[in-house]
């Protein structure tokens, strides 16, 4: 499938002041700044086809609302080249914005005092929808994200799930092609993550639209993204399907066996004991794909058997685990 | 472009309406406004009954020039000063990152949406001594004479959108701008009085760098057939070419700021 979005090799460098130690510091910090060069985004490659549903995911300072920000026409990358639908976004921001919906989580679109169709109301106006176009889309979303009993309601009255629920359909009410999420579901309540998530997975399903999302919740990407991008310290780490993470992070399952009695010494074929203590002893075991039915046949022990539990290990425990593991080096 | 126009109209409306809802209050800014200037007008009254004259401008000349240069902001600062003066806030908390995704300049998203009718008061009073003051001075009137009135005051309202808009624009590259708009504030309250009474250095800045002598000084120094240090002969055609020219700067300006713009609020 062709590609609408593209980074080939973008980096972002941002000048950063270095602060200086104690008052004589802060003078000559004020007097002769000196500046150093801080890559927000560094040599960045991938590609987004039409319909795809991607999680950008990263730590805080990763680089992904900068990359968000490039996409979307807020900054131009200091190398490398961005085309957004065959577009430079930033020399062409107008075209771009056109044909995109932005959702900044910790932002509002809409205008604060008035009723929320009002906000609707501008936003057809600024793209410029045909009237019929405007009417059935409203409709549409108006259902699909339950605004109806709070549509002639002043913004400002909105719970926060109410309002993030009427942003999201106000940013596809003029048919964006690629919808971009910057943390869409930051402090929402568990129902309405729930909500926003549900949506957000049906819109990419049944219409099509290409979803770009920057999210804090594993969550968020485990239900709405098949393909995660992962980065960190602004370059890529990862770009690739999810189920692919845990081999390339090399993340093990966990075998838990309790045993009705202390079994004493315990082996099983290809996997290592890393703990537990009495009844219960805990494996790792290899990525060689064997099932729960293999890993007991290859048991080797005296003693009866009481529970067994293989945990798979979800993308935010491997995502940490590679997170700890790069912190403590 | 007559979309852009019906939607720039409709922002306007939007923000009437949104200040129409709190009714109480905004009649409460427009007096509070307009007592504030009467207060500090009165003031200037007193010191004119007192000593005849200041740097040789009587009541009724005063009048016309504090007239001018109030209305003249007013037209100005309505869609100007409330929003840009918070650029700095707007753009830390990445308010400004939600203009750049729109598909409309960000400028006039901004100026547009914030049109203040607070600025009623100013409006009157402000309109109120010109109509006041004018019958009471000998002027000749003719075409160019009206030109000349209203020519200058829209270069007046030019000239105070397009300095807030380069002071609001500093927050794209600086961070923080707020503190420019004191030091702006400090040159436009001297600009009240006729700018003979100062120092000649100062006299200068107010006809070029901060060129907030012709808000008022300099179209009413021609009106009143006074002469203007620096400009002579070529005061009136300054006087209406000063706006025009404070927005062909302020535009390449903002754009300048704009292409530095490195994002804010996370």
């Amino acid at each position: 499938m062709a590609s609408i979005i593209s980074a080939e090799n973008v980096s972002k460098i941002f000048q950063q002041r270095v602060s200086q130690p104690g008052v004589l510091g802060a003078v000559r910090g004020f007097i002769a700044p000196i500046k150093r060069p801080v890559p927000a985004v560094d040599d960045i490659t991938f590609s987004i086809a039409a319909g795809e549903a991607v999680g950008y995911l990263g730590p805080n300072g990763a680089g992904k609302s900068t990359m968000i920000k490039m996409l979307t026409g807020i900054l131009a990358p200091s190398a490398g080249m961005v085309t957004v639908l065959g577009r430079q976004p930033q020399a062409e921001r107008v075209a771009n914005a056109r044909q995109i919906g932005v959702v900044f989580g910790q932002r509002t679109q809409l205008w604060w005092e008035l009723p929320l169709f009002e906000s609707f109301e501008l936003h057809r106006r600024m793209y410029r929808m045909p009237a019929d176009l405007f009417a059935r889309n409203r409709t549409d979303l108006t259902e699909m994200m339950g605004l109806s009993s709070f549509l002639d309601r002043p913004v400002r009255h909105l719970s926060l799930g109410q309002r993030m629920r009427a942003e999201i359909a106000m940013a596809l009410m003029h048919d964006p092609r690629i919808l971009f999420l910057d943390e869409p579901t930051i402090g929402l309540d568990v129902v309405a993550k729930d909500v926003v998530r549900k949506f957000l997975s049906r819109i990419n399903r049944e219409r099509g639209t290409t979803i770009i999302l920057t999210t804090h919740d594993l969550q968020d990407i485990e239900e709405i993204c098949p393909r995660l991008i992962m980065v960190d310290e602004g370059r890529l780490l990862f770009d690739g399907a999810i189920g692919e993470l845990r081999s390339r992070f090399g993340a093990r399952r966990r075998l838990t066996l309790e045993f009705v009695s202390e079994p004493g010494r315990v082996r099983v074929a290809g996997a290592e004991l890393v703990g537990g203590e009495g009844r219960v002893r805990e494996f790792l075991l290899a990525d060689d794909g064997r099932s729960l039915v293999e890993l007991l046949a290859a048991l080797e022990a005296d003693v009866d058997l009481r529970d067994v539990r293989l945990h798979e290990p979800g993308i935010e425990e491997i995502i940490r685990t590679h997170y700890q593991a790069r912190a403590a080096a | 472009m007559r979309d852009t126009l019906s939607l720039l109209l409709y922002l306007m409306r939007l923000r009437v309406r949104t200040r129409l809802e709190f009714r109480a209050s905004l009649v409460i800014a427009w007096a509070a406004q307009a007592f504030g200037y009467a207060g500090v007008f009165a003031s200037i009254w007193l010191i004119i009954t007192r000593f005849e004259n200041i740097g040789g401008w009587t009541w009724p000349q005063m009048a016309l020039l504090l007239g001018f240069h109030t209305l003249g902001y007013a037209l100005g600062a309505c869609f100007t000063l409330v929003q840009l003066r918070r650029m700095e806030e707007i753009v830390l908390g990445g308010e400004f990152d939600t203009l750049l995704v729109r598909p409309l300049n960000p400028w006039a998203y901004l100026v547009f949406s914030g049109f203040n009718i607070e600025y009623g008061g100013h409006v009157l009073l402000g309109a109120g001594l010109i109509v006041w003051a004018l019958p009471q001075i000998p002027i000749e009137w003719d075409v160019e004479t009206s030109i000349l009135i209203f020519g200058a005051l829209l270069s007046a309202a030019l000239i105070t959108a397009s300095m807030l808009t380069m002071i609001g624009a500093c927050a794209m590259i600086l961070g923080r701008a707020r503190y420019l708009f004191g030091i702006y504030f400090d040159f436009w309250e001297l600009s009240r009085y006729p700018a003979s009474i100062f120092a000649p250095a100062f006299q200068i800045a107010l006809v070029s760098v901060m060129p907030l002598g012709y808000m008022a000084y300099v179209p009413v120094s021609v009106l009143l057939q006074r002469p203007v240090a620096y400009l002579g002969s070529a005061a009136e055609v300054a006087a209406l070419a000063a706006g025009p020219i404070s927005v062909l700067a302020a535009v390449v300006f903002w754009r300048f700021c704009l292409r530095r713009y490195q994002g804010g609020g996370g």
